[in-house]
């Protein structure tokens, strides 16, 4: 059969018809409208604002300079330092967190009475603003008044300088990150177990496997897709820390760079030195980082298998 | 015959033993666990009620002289009440129109069929994967171009739409049978009573697990608003909070009071709500 022209017609008349065409209409027209707006064209210009000297007057008349930024950034000290530093944060957050978030969970998940109550007062820092808790560690990190210091007098330990030293400022920043953030990784991988089937565990009981093995062997394995999960929101969270490096220590990154991280380099080289190409360009390398070492994650712990 | 039966016994009492020791050592370790992550907010609200001379001698965790004073001073030299009404209205603001159109454009995606729509979907979920910074200059440069930088509308603006709550919404209610909309259809319902009296009442749980979301995340944002709000009139809470390091050089007895009014909304709020910020996150944890 041909078709006719007025096929078409009597086609755009019936869908003109239907309810479902102009809710659709309604719903998705403001949607495209602001993603193309406020997602896609700001992602756009970003990559536009990398290769120009932007002109902030005039951004019309802004000049093309190619891979210039990269190459300034690679001259900058600045740029390795806040590079070093972000691997670091994201490196030790991540060692320090995955085993300390699985242990919790494991404890969570083996005690039946009391595990509301526990997940409610570990969630507690995850809600609470994270100046508020910048402050607060601030505080309480005072070399010669905080409590932290004293506690550690008391029981023997030497005390330390935590945020006003080079060598302990990028840790101590790191610590408090752990214990705000420890309930959100708990509380996903407390679901992610209770999730795993009770006869799997009672399968390795009977063939003689220990606590220890129970957790290597069915625990770990089985966690399979909330892992990965986990594993790649902890290192974009580590990857892209901001507030606390400005609020903790009592200069922006300091003392002097030692908690200088690249996206307070993206913030400073913007809305300090009003370099916005430059800037941009610090960002794009940020997202290769976030980019290239989320793939290698999903490539490495994504399991093959389901139950 | 007989000493076998008790050494059966005996063993099976050790055995219920050692677990009773390891449930005690794993509830030992929870309690210290569950101590340190509260017992610096109880040390943050005594100290917000104990004088400067007092709180740095650190004497006594409970105030032995208690004090408003700090209160006082925040409340009407630090600019708090105006911080305190702008947060509010963002968060609100913003809470309410990522439900809604989260829960639209969920509905959309997931009961409609029509051209591209897989495709557009995707476009819009890989907007999650770029980093804030990237978008960070070409947003401001965005914003001030229409004229809202300085003012709540540009921290407002750039967040109404959530790719977070949108990906949340459609997998809740990919679940929901279609039967149920296409009964309504039949007996001549308009899409709009379908998605208001049939999806709405359906899917509470997810809405309000986002809503405690959202809320919490514009009630604590601080690089966005640090770029967009310059003047102390049109800061949020974070940005004032903040502030006080400078405003008040060293004076923890301050920092801990302006530390109090900031959280204690967001404290009340999840002892309320802590049903749904549990479930919130389990929910994106296992479906993803």
């Amino acid at each position: 059969m041909v078709r006719q022209p007025g096929d078409r017609l009597t086609e755009t008349r019936r869908i003109l018809r239907k309810p479902q065409f102009w809710f659709g209409l309604a719903v998705l027209s403001p949607l495209i409208i602001w993603y193309v707006w406020f997602a896609f064209s700001p992602i756009l210009r970003a990559f536009w604002m990398a290769v120009v000297e932007y002109k902030i007057l005039q951004p019309d008349q802004s000049p093309f300079v190619g891979l210039r930024h990269f190459r300034m950034l690679f001259e900058y000290n600045l740029f390795w330092v806040s590079i070093r530093n972000t691997l670091v944060y994201a490196a030790v957050f991540y060692a320090g967190m995955v085993p300390l978030a699985l242990f919790v969970s494991a404890c969570l998940t083996s005690v039946t009475r009391g595990r509301n109550f526990y997940q409610f007062v570990i969630f507690l820092p995850v809600v609470v603003s994270l100046v508020a808790i910048s402050l607060l560690f601030k505080m309480l990190m005072n070399p010669q008044l905080g409590q932290i210091n004293q506690i550690l007098k008391s029981v023997g330990i030497p005390p330390s300088q935590f945020l006003t030293s080079h060598e302990t400022a990028l840790y101590s920043v790191i610590g408090v990150d752990i214990w705000k953030a420890l309930g959100f990784y708990v509380v996903i991988l407390t679901a992610g177990m209770l999730n795993i089937p009770e006869e799997m565990y009672d399968a390795a009981k009977v063939d003689g496997a220990g606590i220890w093995q129970r957790f290597w062997r069915v625990t770990l394995p089985l966690l399979g897709h909330t892992l990965t999960l986990v594993s790649v929101l902890i290192v974009m969270h580590g990857l892209q820390v901001f507030t606390q490096v400005v609020v903790m220590p009592s200069q922006a990154g300091g003392p002097g760079n030692a908690t200088y991280v690249m996206n307070l380099l993206v913030y400073n080289e913007a809305f300090t030195n009003l370099r916005f190409g430059f800037a941009t360009a610090t960002a794009f390398t940020l997202f290769i980082f976030v980019f290239v070492i989320t793939v290698v994650q999903l490539r490495i712990l994504r399991p093959s298998w389901s139950y | 015959m007989k000493s076998d039966n008790t050494v059966t016994i005996s063993r099976y009492r050790m055995a219920t033993l050692i677990e009773q020791a390891r449930f005690a050592l794993i509830h030992a370790i929870l309690l210290a666990i569950a101590f340190v992550s509260v017992m610096p907010f109880v040390w943050m609200f005594f100290g917000s009620f104990k004088s400067y001379v007092e709180l740095t001698s650190g004497e006594s965790l409970v105030p032995l002289a208690w004090t408003v004073d700090n209160y006082r001073a925040i409340l009407f030299r630090a600019n708090f009440p105006q911080a305190f009404w702008n947060s509010t209205i963002v968060s609100l603001i913003v809470t309410g129109c990522v439900v809604l159109t989260s829960a639209a454009a969920a509905y959309v995606f997931a009961k409609y069929r029509f051209w591209g729509k897989e495709q557009l979907f995707i476009v819009i979920l890989s907007t999650m994967m770029v980093p804030f910074a990237v978008v960070l200059v070409p947003l401001y440069v965005t914003i001030a171009d229409i004229g809202l930088n300085n003012k709540l509308g540009g921290v407002i603006v750039p967040v109404l739409f959530s790719t977070f709550g949108i990906f949340l919404m459609r997998q809740f209610l990919e679940g929901i049978p279609s039967d149920l909309i296409d009964a309504g259809r039949i007996d001549g319902a308009s899409e709009w009573w379908i998605f208001s009296r049939i999806i709405i009442p359906l899917s509470t749980a997810p809405m309000a697990a986002l809503a405690v979301f959202t809320f919490l995340f514009n009630w604590d944002n601080f690089l966005w608003p640090l770029v967009v709000l310059t003047s102390p009139k049109s800061q949020t809470l974070p940005l004032v909070l903040a502030g006080l390091r400078s405003l008040y050089w060293e004076r923890y007895d301050m920092w801990a009071a302006g530390s109090m009014l900031t959280v204690a909304p967001v404290m009340l709020l999840y002892a309320v709500a802590q049903k749904q910020f549990i479930r919130g996150i389990t929910m994106t944890g296992l479906k993803a």
